[in-house]
């Protein structure tokens, strides 16, 4: 490396001598398309992670697997009644409600707005949290009423054998 | 030397296509349209080559 550039202040006049380089920054109709096309690269490398994400969710990967668990015998359910249960971990407090005589609706009884423990109220038909009167709709499980804003999650139920089983959660969606 | 003008059109066309395609790839992501979600994906890279052989014919063509 030469030393002429150490010199205080240096022999050269032009304090900016990096600035005139003979057109190189000048965009010109070439490298003007070199840039559509590195532009319809990146947006082809971007695509790739939501047709992966896509044909994730198209193969069922995103969902996750519970063990079924088997929650009650449909004998000792008659029509209109619920029944507490633990699904999918121990602590997850749940609660099935028998709608009639072939359908079973099942929620994480947890409130969504400060997680007091919902009830089903038979002869008003509709769920109750007790702690601040929110209500939720027992077919859907959205709010109605009170202070929660955001739908119980549901659980998946399946009858077999004369038992009802709970099977997997539905996903949450904001 | 006469420039022809029509490859950066086409570039830019394709440009436009990515654009369009981009946003209907998300859309239908997110209502769940997996299957056009996949498509819409699928002609955003096979245009990556397309601009590519679009340039490639481009960039000699003076007349």
């Amino acid at each position: 490396m030469s030393d002429k550039n150490n010199k205080i202040p240096f022999t050269e006049d032009n304090y900016t001598h990096n600035i005139n380089r003979n057109n190189e920054r000048k965009l010109d109709r070439r490298g003007f398309m070199k840039t559509l096309v590195g532009a319809a690269g990146v947006f082809a490398v971007s695509s790739l992670p939501w047709g992966v994400l896509a044909a994730k969710e198209l193969n069922g990967l995103g969902d996750k697997k519970y063990p079924k668990h088997k929650i009650t015998d449909v004998n000792s359910l008659p029509i209109g009644d619920a029944v507490d249960f633990a699904f999918p971990g121990e602590h997850d407090s749940a609660i099935l409600i028998r709608l009639s005589e072939n359908k079973y609706v099942a929620y994480q009884n947890a409130c969504t707005h400060l997680r007091c423990p919902v009830f089903w109220k038979k002869d008003e038909q509709e769920m109750l949290c007790p702690c601040h009167h929110g209500k939720f709709d027992v077919e859907t499980g959205a709010p109605t009423a009170g202070p929660p804003r955001r739908p119980l999650p549901e659980i998946h139920v399946k009858v077999e054998n004369g038992a009802v089983y709970a099977v997997g959660v539905k996903r949450y969606e904001a | 030397m006469k420039r022809s003008y029509l490859p950066v059109a086409l570039l830019l066309a394709v440009l436009m296509l990515n654009i369009i395609f981009t946003q209907y790839m998300v859309h239908q992501y997110f209502y769940e349209n997996y299957t056009n979600t996949i498509i819409a994906a699928v002609i955003n890279v096979i245009l990556f080559p397309v601009a590519f052989l679009i340039y490639k014919k481009g960039v000699n063509v003076h007349d």
